[in-house]
């Protein structure tokens, strides 16, 4: 990579770093159905760890996770008993969702967008059922209070939908990381050398 | 050792770790640990903040320009005037609306006179389910503090109840929204002697819009419509802040009648929020300052 592009992928992360993470807590409403909100933030360090690699994964990750608490950190019942805002949480997510992303399903198959949107899913599906997993035993041992969410409640209104705003918001987010992305031809080339595979190869295709 | 450093999966078990400590030593109250984003914040609250206002005033464009779609067929050739001159209107009557929001707000002083109201914009929302809080532009250096487990009643314009402040940074502080599974208030019916009951967020009924209401008393009979407003008890929120009205009774249980309640409040609304601060915490907290600051002197 030369000097040009080496500034271009610097510049181009941080300026969706900061955009992506601000546009979801701004303008949540543009972006709820039934009660959800497309998780942005989320997609956006699912496709970059699939496209781009781990290591470029986990640096979004983490940067989009800080601001993920910063702006808009889940407040919990604290050892004290009493709701704080946390820390870390947001971080935490966002790092593990690199990581899976950019190791699960791109071992042995190609980077290919069906198999990121099979990421993405898997993600969101992981990421609603630990939630509401960690939260159902959180609640029960400091608020000893019952988590009143219904499976079917659980399945329809929350991961159904998050799936589906999750998927739909994949589509300019891909494009966007694939047409004004960080890397030019939306090939990071490190990665394909890495993996052994030729400018002709069929990585980043359908 | 240097070839476990060099093991990529290490390094990441290592980083989570780090970050599961990072999350429980951030639960315990009052941790330092949850002054590690401040310098952060100062840097990203105001980029936040313009790309919200860029974002917004697009917004009011494309509805202008949405809006003058139908007057434009009716007449081609004054099209454009008639999306620039709606442009305009739409943001004089934003204008008005704002304006009378915030006339509105003047009573709030005049009904809770007991309290310093802060006046505040919405910095963020939430970012899905579970990631919640609110984010509003005072904070310290507003002089809006929280001492101990003290929590400020925050209200809209109507002087509906939203939440409460639940931490305070130097520029912004952080709202827990009255949705939420952690917020809990006590409340009575709004009449001479209204029963009193417990309002309280709930992960269910969040996705609607409504909380829940237990601590029912079976001899209480509480009916759709009902209007509810905080009842003072707890010391946390004044009596007397409408809170919203009941939409529906569960007394199949007599034991166990509960109830939803409809908030007043439109969360996905919040332009503009108020926090009320008690007058005697504020005299506390200068009285101990006031003391400390002469146990300091006397020791110094």
């Amino acid at each position: 990579m030369n000097k040009v592009e080496i500034i271009r992928k610097y510049a181009v992360y941080t300026v969706y770093i900061i955009l992506i993470p601000c546009f979801q807590v701004s303008f949540p409403d543009k972006l709820s159905f039934n009660g959800q909100i497309a998780d942005l933030m989320m997609v956006f360090v699912v496709l970059v760890a699939y496209f781009y690699g781990l290591k470029d994964g986990i640096i979004v990750g983490i940067s989009v996770g800080i601001l993920r608490d910063c702006f808009a950190a889940p407040a919990i019942v604290g050892f004290g008993g009493s709701v704080t805002s946390s820390i870390g949480i947001g971080v935490f997510t966002m790092f593990a969702v690199s990581v899976f992303s950019a190791s699960v399903f791109t071992m042995k198959i190609k980077r290919k967008i069906i198999f990121a949107l099979v990421t993405l899913l898997s993600v969101t599906v992981l990421y609603k059922l630990f939630g509401h997993a960690i939260i159902f035993v959180w609640t029960k041992i400091f608020s000893q209070a019952v988590y009143s969410l219904s499976i079917k409640e659980l399945v329809v209104d929350s991961v159904l939908t998050q799936l589906l705003l999750n998927a739909i918001a994949a589509v300019p987010l891909y494009l966007l990381i694939r047409f004004a992305g960080p890397y030019s031809k939306g090939i990071n080339p490190k990665l394909r050398l890495q993996e052994g595979r030729g400018a002709d190869s069929s990585w980043l295709t359908i | 050792m240097r070839r476990l450093f060099a093991n990529k999966w290490f390094i990441i078990a290592l980083v989570a770790l780090f970050l599961v400590a990072l999350i429980i030593f951030g639960a315990i109250p009052n941790s330092p640990l949850n002054k590690v984003l401040t310098p952060l914040r100062a840097v990203a609250n105001p980029v936040q903040g313009g790309i919200k206002t860029v974002g917004t005033k697009i917004d009011d464009y494309w509805a202008a320009i949405s809006d003058g779609v139908a007057i434009r067929k009716q007449n081609v050739e004054l099209s454009e005037e008639i999306a620039r001159l709606q442009h305009e209107v739409s943001k004089n009557e934003e204008a008005i609306l704002r304006y009378e929001e915030l006339k509105d707000a003047f009573h709030i002083k005049d009904t809770f006179s007991d309290y310093d109201i802060f006046g505040s914009s919405v910095l963020s929302r939430e970012a899905d389910e579970w990631f919640s809080v609110i984010r509003i532009n005072v904070g310290k250096d507003d002089g809006l503090e929280l001492t101990g487990n003290n929590s400020y009643a925050v209200v809209d314009t109507q002087s509906n109840l939203i939440g409460r402040v639940i931490e305070t940074n130097n520029s912004d502080s952080k709202v827990l929204p009255l949705l939420h599974e952690g917020f809990t208030v006590n409340g009575k019916v709004n009449e001479v002697n209204g029963a009193v009951i417990i309002i309280s967020g709930d992960a269910s009924l969040k996705r609607k819009g409504l909380c829940l209401v237990t601590g029912i008393d079976d001899s209480v009979v509480l009916e759709v419509g009902d209007e509810i407003v905080t009842s003072g008890d707890g010391g946390l929120f004044p009596q007397g802040i409408p809170i919203g009205t009941i939409e529906s009774v569960d007394d199949s249980d007599p034991l166990n009648i509960k109830a939803t309640l409809k908030p007043y409040a439109k969360i996905d609304d919040l332009k503009d929020v108020f926090i009320m601060v008690p007058y005697e915490k504020e005299e506390e907290d200068s009285e101990t300052e006031t003391t400390e600051s002469t146990v300091a002197d006397e020791q110094g």
